[in-house]
Order: C-alpha cells, then structure tokens, then sequence
C-alpha cells in the first residue's frame, strides 16, 4: 500500500504540470485578441495602396477556393488590373487548426499566378516570388507587393 | 494528419502496418501507440502533452480506484473517482470552453476581460469522453482495472478513431487490447469499409460541400427561397458523408489491425421519425449519454417531470459537447423539445401517417436543425431559416438556384441512393454470390480508390467537419 501511495503522488505531481502548462499557454499561446479591423489599419497604412481595392467574400471564394465564412475575419485586397499581381490577404483563424487550410489556399492561389505570368511577365514573377506569408497565431498574412516587408513589419507590430 | 490525404494513404498507413504485422505480438500495441503519438503530434505538437497527461493521470486514477476498492477504502476511491472526473471534464471544459464563458461574461459585465484564444486540441471531446468511459466503469466495478500502461495508452490514443470518433468504450474493446487476430478476410474486410469512406468523404461529401460553400457565401439578401433549400439540402449530405465517411474508415483502420469498433451510423436519412434518427445517427455518442448521463439521472424510471428534465439535460449537454456557442446549444434544446414532443403527444398520430408523410416530416425537421449547426451565429442561423421561408428572400426561385439545381442533379441524385441501403446491401450480397460478381465488387472498389486519389492529388487541404469538436 505504501508503495502504491508513492506512486498516486505522482498523479499530483501531473495534475501541478498540468497547471503550469495551462497557465504557459494562456499567457503566451501566440494567438491575439487584436480585432482583424486593427490589423487591417495597421497594415494597409504601412504601404501604398493605390493599386489595390477591397474585394468582397465572393471574390475571396473566386481566388482561394475557401469559404470566408468559416473563418474570423477575412480581409483581401486585390489589383483592379490583371496584368497586376498586387495582392493583400489578412486571414484571423477561429483556431489554429484552420492555419493548414488557409496556407494550402494561399499556396495553390500562389502556383496559379506563377503558372499565369511565367514566361512573358518577369517583373510580375519576381513580385510573387518574393510574396510574404507569415502565420502567427490565429493570425495569417499573405502579401504580393514591392513594399511587403513593410506590411509584414507592421502587422506583427499591430498582433 | 487527415485519413483522406495522400500522405497518410501513401506513406504512414503503409509503414505503419509494414510494421505492424513485422513485430512479435508483444510488440503491437506498442507500435500502435507510437505511431497514435506521432498521428496526433502531426498536426498539435504542442497538445500531445495534453494528451500524455491524460494517458498517464486516468492509468494511474483506475489503479488507484482499483487498490482502493481491494482495500475496502471506499472512501477514498470516491475521492478519486470524482477527482478524475473534474480534471477530465475541467481540461475539456477549459480549451473549449472558456473563451465562451469570457465572452458571455464580457457581454454582462460594464468591463472587457481580455484573454489568449485557445486553439481546441483536436478530438479533445472524444477522447475526454473515453477516458470518462474508463474511469466510471472502473469505479463501478464494470470493467477490469488494467494495469499495462501500453494497452491503456493504446485505447487511449489508438489513431484510426482518435479525431473524430466512434467513441469507444473501453468494456467494447478491453479484450481485444490483450488478444486480436487479424486474418486476411478481416483485413480485406477492412480495407473495403476504408475505401468506401474514403469515397464517401472525397467524391461525396467534398463534392457537395463545393455547392453548400458557394450557396452560404451569398448574401442572405441577395438568395432565394429556393436556394436557401438547396444549400441546406447540400450541407445534409456534406455532413453525413463526411462524418459517416470518417466513421467508415475508423471502422475500417481498426479493423486492418483486428479492432471491432461499433458502427456509428445506420442509414439515418430514412428514419421515420426524429427518435428513431438519433437511434441511426452518431450512435456511440447518442449511446455514451445514454449510459453515462440520462441512466444515472433515472432514465425514464422516475415521475415524468423529472423523466422531462432527464431528457433536457441530456440534449443540453449534447448541443453543448458540440460546441461553445449558442447556436449549438439551442440544436440540443431543439432536439430535445422534439424528442419530447414525439414521446408525449406526437408517438400515436405518428404511427397512423402513411411512410412517406413521416420520412418527409422527419428530414424536414433534420434540415432545419442542420442550419443551426452550420450557421456560425445564433442569429445568423436565424436568418437563414427566415430566408428558406420567404423572409428576407429575394425571390422564390432565381437563376441561382437553377443553375446549383442543373449542376448537382445528378450529384443529388447519386447522394440520395447512397443514404439507402439498397446499394451497400446488393454490394454485400454479390460478395458472397458468384465469382464474376465478386470481381465485379473488387473492381469498383479500386475504380473507387483510383477516382478518390485523382481528387486528393488535385484537391486543396479538405479536413472532416466533425475536427472542430
């Protein structure tokens, strides 16, 4: 009995890891309660954004092949041209688990603007290569644009 | 790791059960367990300690219970026994639960808490509730504590049904962790019931969830009655072939390595009544609340008011254990009101009505009771039931909805079919019957399993809808 009552301390011992491991991810779990509106400020006042335009949950359905519904928010600004390949997307997740789709989107929406300008449009190439596609958290960010590192700065500065 | 990816067809299960059936006995489980861990620690590497923990504070909770009890300590296997169960339901209860109860009180009170929102583990509601399964049949004496912590990890974290269920419980399945035998008509058994979910989730249930994604992201303003129908009708099926997809081809993994799980669904969609729906639909949750929740209150052998109350509690927690939100909670007061309705007023006139005028009544109440599980707000689902009525549509029929109509017919059509059981039973029956037949079944099941991989390989990142609880 003694032995075994050794052993049932253990079980306390789980349940204090088990606390501190709530606590960690309660007050560093990486996600942010920023409203995605705050985010999108942020962002679109760190670039110039004259050639893009906001584009409704429809067009966002059009180009990713997901449903804005399913998530938080979605915000996507796009080129009014289609020589353009400027593109802003601000994704906030429900949850984490949502980042997997969101990212396989984003990649495939990816493949088929390269796959477009590949052979007669290097400048718009070049754009999309070096596209930023940052996750953090319940957050996404996905930009094609000359000033991307700019965005990127400014929203994780704005999570 | 999804089942209906190329990387868990292609590359895990193979290695896994190349591995499986290379070890000596003693060593299967164990490679079970290992590679549940590397399954679950795939997509939340972060949770699988979540997971450890729950592994290893409920084996050792059944021992003590169990040393308890031997002792005459009763006392102190109580203790025990309801310390299991706080911790258990408080774990679920805070990474599902309490963003919504901060929310709530935020909405009441004249300030804001601010809080981290918590990503939900995945399958986190299932397998709380094997757990529970465990620890209150130890505690009743129902089952055998037991003492291998690898066979216990095992049933824990056993990947083919560690996502998304069925929920097993541990008195199905304790024998089967000490003593299985896979042969080759099982295996191949299994292999069928795996490729026919496969199917029903890829060619199916993805399929039709293209027309319900489409549909739901129109304005409401801007949808007609009759779309508003056809996207419901559309998330009916999604549902039910995704989660009975997934639930076949748990069936099927468990039974590549000789695990009977129960079946989770039975042709719900040609029930006759509500009642009888939830007989043939989610069947190991339906049964765990039965067993662990609306028995211990007194079932139906009390007075009926508290027979009433019995039944609204269970319907509660059961919108509830699908989700922190209103919406869910007002589908299991829905259920339960109709569940109630049916056995005190509805049961006699019910059985007068001709079948037809009962399937009818059945799905109708189903689909209603679909858009506020698919609607993301209370008021939104609201909303769209309004606009499925006339209120806030912009017409009764738009070209719209012709178009969605003339573009899935023939998907509807073949999703109809395959809610009966006519076909898997004609299936069935050629498997015993003629040769010819047989190699007739063997070839749709591979013409299904090359047509199911041509959609992965092209298909963008599609998880089951029952990953969210």
């Amino acid at each position: 009995m003694k032995k075994l009552n050794w052993i049932f301390y253990i079980k306390y011992v789980l349940l204090f890891f088990l606390l501190i491991f709530m606590i960690r991810l309660l007050s560093g779990s990486g996600t942010s309660s920023t409203p995605a509106a705050q985010v999108d400020a942020d962002v679109t006042s760190a670039i110039n954004m004259d050639m893009l335009s906001a584009a409704d949950h429809r067009m966002f359905k059009r180009l990713y092949g997901i449903n804005a519904n399913d998530y938080e928010d979605v915000r996507l600004y796009v080129s009014g041209s289609n020589m353009e390949v400027e593109e802003l997307l601000i994704v906030k997740l429900k949850d984490q688990s949502q980042a997997e789709s969101v990212e396989s989107a984003i990649n495939t929406r990816l493949e088929k603007q390269l796959q477009s300008f590949e052979g007669y449009g290097p400048e718009q190439c070049k754009l999309l290569n070096d596209h930023i596609l940052d996750v953090r958290g319940n957050y996404i960010l996905f930009i094609v644009h000359n000033d991307a590192a700019a965005a990127d700065k400014a929203f994780r500065k704005s999570l | 790791m999804i089942f209906s990816s190329v990387f868990f067809i292609f590359i895990f299960l193979p290695i896994v059960l190349l591995l499986y059936f290379l070890v000596p006995k003693i060593l299967k489980n164990p490679v079970i367990l290992i590679a549940s861990l590397i399954f679950y620690a795939w997509g939340e590497p972060v949770y699988i300690l979540l997971m450890i923990f729950s592994i290893l504070f409920n084996y050792l909770t059944g021992l003590e219970i169990d040393d308890c009890r031997s002792k005459g300590l009763d006392k102190k296997a109580r203790t025990a026994f309801w310390l299991a169960v706080g911790v258990n339901l408080g774990i679920l209860g805070f990474f599902k639960y309490f963003g919504f109860f901060i929310d709530n009180l935020n909405a009441v009170l004249p300030f804001d808490i601010s809080y981290h929102p918590l990503a939900l583990p995945i399958g986190i509601s299932f397998y709380t509730f094997q757990t529970l399964s465990y620890i209150i049949d130890v505690y009743k004496g129902k089952v055998k504590v037991q003492k291998n912590i690898i066979y216990f990890g095992t049933y824990i974290s056993m990947f083919p049904q560690l996502i998304a269920g069925p929920i097993v419980r541990y008195s199905d399945i304790e024998d089967q962790l000490k003593d299985r035998k896979v042969n080759l008509a099982l295996f191949g058994n299994g292999t069928a019931w795996f490729l026919r979910g496969l199917a029903k989730k890829v060619l199916l249930a993805n399929n039709i969830g293209m027309a319900f994604d489409a549909i739901t992201a129109l304005p409401l303003g801007e949808m007609s009655v009759l779309t508003a129908w056809i996207g419901c009708a559309a998330y009916t099926f999604q549902i039910y072939f995704d989660f009975s997809g997934y639930s076949d081809m748990a069936i099927g993994l468990g039974k590549m390595f000789g695990f009977n799980f129960m079946k989770n669904f039975d042709y719900p969609y040609t029930s006759s009544s509500i009642t009888e729906f939830w007989r043939r639909w989610h069947i190991s949750l339906s049964s765990w609340f039965r067993e662990y929740v609306y028995i211990p209150l007194g079932g139906n052998r009390v007075s009926i008011k508290r027979n009433i109350l019995n039944i609204f509690i269970v319907w509660l927690l059961t919108g509830f254990w699908h989700g922190a939100a209103w919406n869910f909670i007002f589908w299991g007061i829905y259920y339960g009101l109709l569940l109630l309705l049916e056995k005190f007023v509805l049961k006699n006139i019910l059985q007068r009505l001709p079948g037809i005028v009962k399937h009818i009544y059945t799905m109708f109440f189903v689909m209603i009771g679909w858009v506020l599980f698919f609607s993301p707000s209370l008021g939104s689902a609201l909303q769209y039931i309004g606009t499925m009525f006339g209120i806030g549509a912009c017409a009764l029929a738009d070209a719209t909805a012709l178009y969605y109509l003339s573009n899935y017919f023939i998907l509807f059509i073949i999703l109809i079919i395959c809610t009966l059981p006519y076909t898997y039973k004609r299936f069935s029956h050629c498997m015993v019957s003629s040769k010819v037949k047989r190699y007739f079944v063997l070839a749709s099941y591979i013409a299904l399993f090359i047509l199911s991989t041509a959609y992965l390989v092209n298909a963008t990142y599609n998880p089951f809808l029952y990953f969210r609880f």
